[in-house]
């Protein structure tokens, strides 16, 4: 056997497995869903399915639907905005201010209970937001005589918890983006008479953005699909494109008009990624570079 | 102990030439320096006697039997890596043990081997250690003994002593041409470092470009580079680009003679000049007579290195560079007018 | 350290952990209303102890978490070595098919996948959740696993060639150990996104056959008690254990020193 059929086998080999599966696991249910998407009815149980635009055309004309994706847009922006106004700083501190070893212990600390279990986290600030509970408590604590907190089941207590839920994410990549810059370059800037705000906005601030894009694109991309947290905190307020979708699935079982809305779905996620490729390109290609 | 032969090797990586046709003979206990700049080829070249390159056409033999098919696992050859590629997750002895052990030799003769290995690299006493836990050279040593240990056919070394600082360098080179002997194989090295081709090797194949361009023992390559590039990239050449004019090449300013034998009248040549064979002298009176090719002109800078004085001379619209030893009381200044000259021999005549 | 940096970062730590810490001292509190002051019991983990669907949830989360360590990290090692190790054509279009699964809400593909095995009879089920689930781990494994890989670069691998060693003897004696931390950090990490996992579960668990996120889905949304704080307490300390024990080895990139 020659070279290159030895090295073809082994490399077709190695990937064929993991790629076949998600193939079967992926790709295809993506695609099987885009049919679905302009099918009258779900061609399950011997029903007869038409070709139709009409799911997409239901999401055009009715405000319902515009609304509530707009809804999910504005979750994700407000989350994302949180976030960074949480992490950044948080992520600054950790990676300019705190050494050695407390720097390590603290970063994972921050981040540990991002890969914990979300559901979990977010039922936990239910025992914490309800009527009754620990915030509710305190604030009666501290102000006796004030009216019901009322914050559980609200747009707020979404916001909560899933700023909670994402906040590590923005640390970590600001926190990586900003340990990279060379301190010698801070102190050029100010040798060459910066002022500290003026170092952050002309050095810190430029070499740090990559962290900041791909932090928020992370964010604000799970977040626009959530339906879990919204069901859970939201209550009447917690309506949004995921939940709707998932209520497709799962209890009106119009699989086709579900189908449609996840496509809108991933239409905007799409969209969002491919607007911070730029950014987030040229920190691939670094982070490849730094590995290799 | 083996005989090494590349034919007509090429290959390419996309668009670029790594090797574009070299053939070149590795003769049974040579040691071999492939020397040239980087990218030049060199490198694949040995990664291909190695066999972890795959030529696109053109064979390698090693002793007459071809190899081009040979995995790289069974061509019997010992190579030292570039960063040395040591095991980390193994002790000094399990690395230097690994290739007999890959073979199945029994514990016992491996354990023997080993010490034998760590008497000759001079690391007795080290074999229960870490790679990490050793300095470069310790660990340019253990590499060397495992590349040693199975008693290969041929040795293949990739800028051995590169990731070493230069006095390290320098007692590993002696070190290194030691063990050579005392073992007797056949070694190829590539290295970029000229000095370090000329120390080491019995001959140096000087490749650019992909090509061979230059091959011969240190001394012959060093004072008659064949080439252009030779005499620019084994040391430095002052230049001499003229047309051939009585037996002379005529350059602006004067003709310079050379004991080569020139092409025809009025083609174009190419003289190079060692910065060490020219002399500079106040005044014609001091002068060797065969000293014949002189120019007069002025220093526009003394460079002093400790034991030599390196000379930048403007002598009409050409510079020169001359290196002198350390021995006149105080160095030429600045504005000396000076004639610097050198002999015919010394002018090479080389190719384009 | 200056002092508004230690308050930012404390005030960051109390919000991340304040809700978990309440939520696990509260599943010692004797009172289903969660009263204060607290009453220490651990009557609610004896009464999770008998809870019949609970424990078959824990056990089916457990099973699928195992079989999909085992799978992903088999899979995605496979993979990274054949990316780390060939340039080949397709390669980084290969490698750029990773990253849907990490980035594309689960949302999206737990709903995609329930549509196709619907259609082509896988069905839903356990079998179902464990497709999925590996699909999610794969993308991770072969990340942390190539990491590992490009730490050491072909050279070893070559070496070890040099010295006569076949590619097999190559790969157990040379590739494996060197990358071992790696795969066990991959393995842990593809453990921790199965357990955890809660939406593709979900859309692909039928009546009466559950995950344990699943089931505690189902449990806060008929309404809490502190059953389900005790057996979150649990989910929450194996999940946190486990990445504890992957930073370790993983360390977020590379090994330190060396």
């Amino acid at each position: 056997m020659s070279e290159t059929a030895r090295r073809r086998r082994a490399i077709v080999g190695l990937t064929a497995p993991a790629y076949l599966w998600l193939l079967l696991t992926i790709f295809l249910p993506l695609a099987a869903m885009l049919c679905f998407s302009v099918l009258t009815v779900a061609p399950i149980g011997g029903r007869e399915p038409a070709l139709t635009l009409k799911h997409y055309a239901a999401f055009l004309e009715k405000d319902f639907y515009r609304d509530l994706t707009w809804r999910s847009v504005r979750l994700g922006l407000d989350v994302t905005f949180w976030c960074v106004v949480v992490g950044y700083p948080a992520a600054f501190a950790l990676a300019r201010h705190v050494r050695g070893c407390w720097r390590e212990a603290l970063f994972l600390l921050i981040v540990l209970p991002f890969w914990s279990n979300g559901l979990v986290r977010v039922f936990s600030w239910t025992i914490v937001l309800r009527d009754g509970g620990l915030l509710d408590r305190a604030v009666h604590w501290v102000v006796p005589g004030a009216g019901a907190l009322d914050i559980i089941y609200s747009y707020p207590a979404t916001v909560i918890g899933l700023v909670h839920s994402f906040v590590p994410y923005m640390i970590l990549t600001c926190y990586l983006s900003l340990q990279a810059i060379d301190d010698s370059l801070i102190e050029a800037a100010r040798s060459l008479g910066a002022s500290a705000a003026r170092t952050f906005l002309r050095v810190v601030l430029p070499l740090s953005l990559p962290g900041l894009v791909a932090g928020a694109v992370l964010i604000f991309v799970p977040v626009v699909g959530s339906f879990m947290e919204p069901r859970i905190l939201g209550g009447t307020q917690g309506i949004m494109l995921g939940t709707v979708i998932e209520d497709q699935f799962t209890t009106v079982f119009n699989w086709p008009l579900g189908a449609a809305l996840s496509f809108i779905l991933l239409a905007i996620v799409l969209a969002v990624m491919l607007a911070a490729l730029p950014v987030l390109r040229g920190r691939l290609a670094g982070a490849e570079g730094a590995s290799s | 102990m083996s005989r090494v032969e590349a034919r007509a090797v090429r290959k390419a990586y996309g668009a670029v030439k790594a090797l574009d046709g070299v053939s070149l003979t590795f003769e049974d206990g040579s040691f071999s320096a492939l020397l040239g700049p980087s990218g030049s080829g060199k490198t694949t070249l040995l990664r291909a006697f190695a066999g972890f390159v795959t030529l696109d056409s053109g064979t390698i033999a090693i002793d007459g039997k071809l190899v081009n098919d040979v995995p790289p696992h069974r061509r019997d050859l010992g190579m030292v890596f570039q960063n040395y590629a040591l095991f980390p997750h193994m002790t000094v002895a399990e690395n230097i043990a690994f290739g007999l052990s890959v073979r199945g030799a029994a514990r016992a003769a491996i354990a023997e081997r080993v010490e034998a290995m760590l008497r000759l690299v001079r690391l007795e006493g080290f074999g229960a250690r870490k790679p990490r836990q050793l300095s470069g050279g310790q660990q340019q040593r253990v590499a060397l003994a495992r590349a040693l240990v199975t008693r290969p056919r041929v040795l293949l070394l990739d800028e051995p002593l590169g990731a070493l600082d230069r006095r390290l360098r320098q007692e590993m080179q002696i070190e290194l041409k030691q063990i050579q002997r005392e073992v007797g194989i056949t070694a190829i090295f590539v290295t970029h470092d000229q000095e370090e081709a000329l120390t080491l090797a019995d001959r140096v194949a000087v490749i650019n470009e992909g090509r061979l361009v230059q091959v011969g023992m240190p001394g012959e390559v060093y004072e008659r580079p064949a080439t252009r590039f030779v005499a620019g990239f084994l040391g430095d050449a002052n230049l001499f680009e003229g047309r051939v004019a009585g037996g002379r090449v005529a350059v602006g300013g004067g003709a310079i003679a050379t004991e080569d034998a020139l092409p025809t009248e009025g083609a174009p040549a190419i003289l190079a000049v060692r910065p060490e064979k020219v002399v500079l002298a106040a005044d014609a009176a001091g002068l060797d007579a065969d000293l014949v090719n002189r120019l007069e002109g002025r220093i526009v800078q003394a460079v002093y290195a400790g034991s030599a004085i390196t000379y930048i001379v403007e002598a009409g619209d050409r510079r020169l560079i001359v290196f002198e030893q350390n021995r006149a009381a105080a160095p030429l200044g600045p504005d000396t007018a000076v004639i610097a000259a050198f002999a015919p021999r010394h002018a090479v005549l080389v190719q384009p | 350290m200056s002092r508004l940096s230690q308050a930012l970062l404390g005030a960051v730590l109390v919000f991340l952990y304040m809700p978990i810490v309440v939520m696990v001292v509260m599943a010692f509190n004797r009172s289903a209303l969660y009263e204060l002051p607290i009453e220490w019991d651990t009557v609610w983990f004896q009464a999770l102890a008998g809870n019949e669907r609970l424990l078959t949830a824990s056990m089916n989360s457990i099973l699928i978490a195992l079989a999909n360590t085992v799978i992903a990290t088999v899979l995605g090692t496979m993979a990274a070595l054949a990316f780390a190790r060939f340039r080949f054509r397709g390669r980084n279009l290969m490698r750029l098919l990773l990253l849907p699964t990490i980035t594309i809400p689960w949302l999206i593909i737990g709903t995609a996948m329930l549509v196709l095995f619907f259609w082509i009879g896988i069905g839903r089920g356990l079998h179902a959740i464990l497709l999925g689930h590996v699909a999610l781990s794969i993308p991770y494994v072969v990340i942390v696993v190539g990491a590992r890989l490009a730490g050491f670069g072909p050279a070893l691998e070559e070496a070890a060639a040099s010295l006569g060693a076949s590619p097999w003897q190559t790969f157990v004696r040379v590739s494996f150990p060197v990358i071992a931390p790696g795969v066990v950090a991959a393995a842990l990490f593809a453990f921790a996104v199965s357990f955890d996992q809660f939406v593709i579960s979900y859309f692909l668990s039928p009546p009466g056959v559950s995950t344990l996120p699943v089931e505690i889905y189902a449990a806060i949304r008929k309404g809490f008690t502190p059953e389900v704080n005790a057996i979150s307490a649990i989910i929450i300390l194996v999940s946190m254990g486990l990445m504890l024990a992957f930073a370790r080895l993983y360390r977020f990139g590379g090994e330190r020193g060396s």
